[in-house]
């Protein structure tokens, strides 16, 4: 596979012994490393047909043909594959740091997709912001990461985040339940807590990864301050200081702590990621200690 | 206390400037600071009170003082505060020490000027403050400093110890200004210029040394030395007979009392002369020699007795051989040239019948008359007159009966030479290449023809005695500008001289065009010299061998005797004479740069971590080390 800008070839090799893994069984999502309560593959009988030279002897219907003696084919109706869906936050707030927050998770998420790819998973990609955008969908083994990549490098950040709109949309688009992983600082101004509940209670299992910039959760200012919301334009005049610094990153880690709860609490995982850190100790140390891959 | 580096008025001017632009980056750095978040919820959070509409411009008062205080304290390092008077401050000093030929005599005993000079010399070293720096710098004609500032006095001491006397006279005016401009040029402050030595110089002081520096010393060497030496000696070929020499000698009394002394002349070991001479103190005397040789060899002279200065009782040239040139004239009527070649002296004429014949060696001349050679001649030659058929030049026609018509133009060879009313009862016209010298000429071509190549050849289309040009005075003179043209070396006019090292002036002969003018070293490499009008003037620092070639004359100058003084110079009165003693106040002046450098350090370095960015970085270091921490943000 050729290098690409995103992630190098060294870093994609490490990749290729790690998997996907989800807790919850879901109908269509299939793979060879995840156990499921369901037997007979997922097919359903749908209807009879006469047989015609070349077709497969195992799917003739013998006891109609001992009392009709006449060849007749059973059809059955193939479920379809549902694929682990991926979710990338491209709204303005993740443009902090001069675009290197949401350069660290176009990374994080194309390592995850390289993962799946390796293990012959199916992967759809869709970014959102006030609405989920147009996506990618890509399977069939590690050749198919080029498109992806070139997918992630062509995205870019814009509008302002609003959890509740594109839950609502992708209840509405995707009926199928299954893995859903969502990439995002989740600063949404309208708390996005009730939205992730509702996709909880629909019946997917919520991997909710939380990325973050040091600025996010440790502002460096001190003095008077002029803060323009990056989403909104709202601004803010107030004075800044030690103390307001150590309220102001208590009340961040409360939310993640909210964040986390609702995950652990329908079945998901939450994984927090600084973009101080490197990407490759997130992808080994955090994401394989909370058993998202491994 | 007082600034070594900065004035006053620079000290403040840096400090305003400076304390202005931290002022002003300070208030910048505190303005209201507009930054784009991701989200405002948890700065809401951080439940902060809103902003004034009067705020405070100064807002961390202790942060400026401090930031104003390191620059200060910053500031005064560079400016180098020093406790103390700047006249407590080291110096620079420089120690002219006077290496000039002079200082070779000896004072009584064995002990030398130089001795002495040195003694004074490190006295002086010793006397001066630790902390000062020195210079030394040898002088004689020039000036030559042996160290540079330094205050490591074992190293001057040994500089002291390696000075030697030269062979040239003290350039004093030189040595001031030199020690002047180094001692400008140093950043320290200036000290003293001191002059170690009898104070003979070459030439009369200029006024730069009538009104010296004020920061003078001198340290006064006694020379009351008797000394009687040679002054000059030259020796050139006697104009009344070539293979004698004309040796003219000056001895010079420098001492106080007249002195009768012995000059003798050795050549090749053997006396060559011998000459008593009474010379009043103060003068000079003279005295003239002959001698005969015409070989080369070394010419002595020695004066004695000896005296308190040796350098200058004996002297040594060297004589070039007497040149000569061997004709072999090769005629079977000899008389016919007999009296044109016996006239020219150094000249050694062989005839010889054509029967004898010989191809002879290089370095002689061959006169062929009528007659062709079995082989043609290895050396330079003239032909009289060749058989049409052997010729050296080719024989274009020949004629009887013509009128000789001229000589040629601006040719070495036809100097001197005038054209009458001559005719030629017989005579070949030659056929000469474009690079031939056609010396004299009929109407019909070239009947005497000069060629070079390997060999310097002249063919005569006729006999010159057997034609009118016998009679003429342009005979002899032809032969002798042939033989100019042929042996230059033969017609040089060779002298030499013995003389001091140092600035040699001579005056060339009215005869001579500057553009002509070569001075050789002895190993052949060109040397510098000057002309004005018809005075040259070359320098040779060491003693040695100098050649000057202009035209068809060589001197030869052997530098061998020192060169002298002419006068002594007398020390003004204002100037400082002796070992000076020094206050000892130099360790009052106490250096703290290095303290405040440190202070001002220290200070930046609080006010950086009470204020600065390390804030910032501890807490980016905790955040990193809260992500790791299990507990909060512990995936599920």
């Amino acid at each position: 596979m050729a290098s690409t800008p995103l992630l190098d070839r060294q870093f994609l090799e490490k990749l290729e012994r790690l998997t996907i893994h989800w807790q919850k069984s879901f109908n269509g999502l299939v793979g060879g490393h995840n156990s499921s309560r369901f037997a007979g593959g997922g097919q359903e009988f749908l209807d009879h047909r006469h047989f015609h030279h070349g077709d497969d002897l195992r799917a003739v219907n013998w006891r109609a043909f001992l009392r009709l003696e006449k060849m007749f084919l059973k059809m059955f109706q193939v479920e379809p594959r549902v694929p682990v869906r991926m979710l990338l936050d491209t709204s303005q707030s993740m443009n902090s740091e001069g675009g290197f927050k949401f350069d660290y998770a176009r990374k994080l998420a194309a390592a995850l997709c390289y993962v799946g790819l390796v293990r012959l998973d199916t992967i759809a990609l869709q970014p959102f912001g006030s609405r989920l955008g147009e996506g990618v969908q890509c399977g069939g083994g590690r050749h198919r990461l080029s498109p992806v990549i070139e997918y992630l490098t062509a995205l870019k950040t814009e509008g302002r985040t609003s959890f509740l709109e594109i839950v609502r949309q992708f209840i509405a688009v995707h009926p199928q339940r299954g893995l859903l992983v969502i990439i995002s600082d989740f600063l949404d101004d309208a708390s996005c807590v009730k939205p992730l509940q509702y996709l909880a209670d629909f019946g997917h299992e919520l991997l909710l990864i939380q990325v973050w910039s040091e600025d996010d959760r440790t502002p460096p200012w001190v003095g008077e301050l002029d803060l323009v919301d990056a989403e909104t334009e709202s601004r803010l005049q107030l004075q800044f200081d030690e103390a307001a610094r150590e309220s102001y990153t208590r009340a961040f880690d409360a939310y993640a702590d909210e964040l986390q709860q609702i995950a652990l609490r329908n079945g998901g995982r939450y994984v927090g990621v600084s973009t101080g850190m490197p990407i490759e100790d997130i992808i080994f140390g955090s994401l394989v200690r909370s058993r998202v891959i491994a | 206390m007082y600034f070594l580096n900065l004035s006053l008025a620079q000290f403040l001017a840096l400090f305003g400037t400076i304390s202005v632009t931290m002022v002003l980056l300070y208030l910048l750095g505190r303005s209201r600071r507009k930054q784009v978040v991701a989200t405002l919820r948890f700065w809401v959070a951080a439940e902060q009170p809103a902003v004034v509409k009067k705020r405070k411009r100064i807002q961390q008062p202790l942060s400026l003082i401090l930031q104003l205080l390191s620059m200060l304290l910053l500031l005064l390092a560079i400016a180098q505060l020093r406790l103390g008077t700047p006249l407590d401050s080291p110096r620079n000093n420089v120690l002219i020490l006077d290496t000039s030929a002079w200082m070779a005599s000896t004072t009584g005993g064995r002990r030398t000027l130089m001795d002495e000079a040195r003694d004074k010399a490190r006295a002086y070293l010793k006397s001066v403050p630790a902390s000062d720096r020195v210079m030394l710098v040898r002088a004689d004609a020039l000036t030559t400093p042996a160290t540079a500032f330094e205050s490591d006095r074992a190293k001057l001491e040994q500089a002291v110890a390696e000075s030697g006397p030269g062979a040239t006279a003290l350039n004093l005016d030189h040595a001031l200004a030199f020690a002047h401009q180094e001692q400008a040029l140093g950043t320290h402050r200036i000290g003293e210029i001191v002059y170690v030595g009898p104070g003979r110089v070459a030439t009369e002081p200029h006024s730069s040394v009538e009104t010296p520096p004020k920061n003078l010393r001198v340290l006064p060497v006694a020379d009351s030395v008797e000394n009687c030496g040679l002054r000059k000696i030259g020796v050139r070929r006697s104009m009344k007979d070539p293979d004698v020499w004309d040796i003219f000698a000056s001895v010079r009394n420098y001492g106080a009392s007249p002195r009768a002394v012995t000059l003798g002349l050795r050549f090749g070991g053997s006396p060559a002369g011998l000459r008593r001479l009474i010379v009043p103190p103060r003068s000079e005397r003279e005295a003239m020699f002959e001698y005969r040789t015409r070989s080369a060899g070394l010419l002595e002279a020695n004066l004695l007795p000896h005296d308190g200065f040796p350098a200058d009782d004996h002297a040594v040239l060297e004589l070039p051989p007497q040149p000569s040139l061997n004709v072999v004239v090769y005629s079977n009527e000899p008389d016919l040239l007999r009296p044109v070649f016996t006239a020219i002296p150094r000249v050694h004429v062989i005839f010889r019948p054509t029967g004898e014949y010989q191809a002879g060696p290089m370095n002689e001349l061959v006169i062929l008359d009528r007659f062709q050679p079995p082989r043609p001649p290895v050396s330079n030659a003239i032909w009289i007159q060749p058989p049409a058929g052997a010729s050296p030049i080719p024989v274009r026609a020949r004629l009887e009966g013509v009128p000789f018509e001229r000589w040629c133009a601006d040719k070495p060879l036809c100097a001197g030479l005038r054209a009458k009313d001559l005719r030629l009862a017989a005579t070949y016209v030659f056929e000469a290449a474009p690079d031939d010298v056609k010396i004299g000429q009929v109407q019909n071509g070239p009947v005497i023809v000069a060629r070079t190549g390997k060999t310097k050849t002249v063919v005569f289309g006729f006999h010159p005695a057997l034609s009118d040009l016998r009679y003429e005075l342009a005979t002899p003179l032809l032969f002798g500008n042939i033989l100019r043209w042929m042996a230059p070396e033969l017609f040089r006019r060779t002298a030499a001289a013995a003389d001091s090292a140092g600035t040699v002036t001579t005056e060339l002969d009215p005869d001579i065009r500057p553009e002509e003018v070569r001075v050789l070293e002895q190993d052949g490499t060109p040397a510098p010299f000057t002309t004005r009008g018809h005075t040259l003037r070359f320098f040779s620092g060491t003693p040695g061998t100098v050649r000057v070639l202009a035209a068809d004359r060589e001197t030869v100058y052997s530098l061998t005797l020192p060169e002298m003084w002419d006068t002594t110079w007398e020390v003004p009165p204002a100037v400082r004479r002796g070992i000076p003693a020094f206050r000892e106040t130099i360790s009052l002046s106490r250096d703290l740069w290095q303290a405040l450098a440190i202070l001002g350090g220290i200070g930046l370095l609080v006010e950086w971590l009470l204020f600065g960015r390390a804030e910032g970085r501890m807490r980016r270091l905790k955040a990193r080390v809260a992500v790791l921490r299990p507990g909060v943000k512990k995936a599920s």
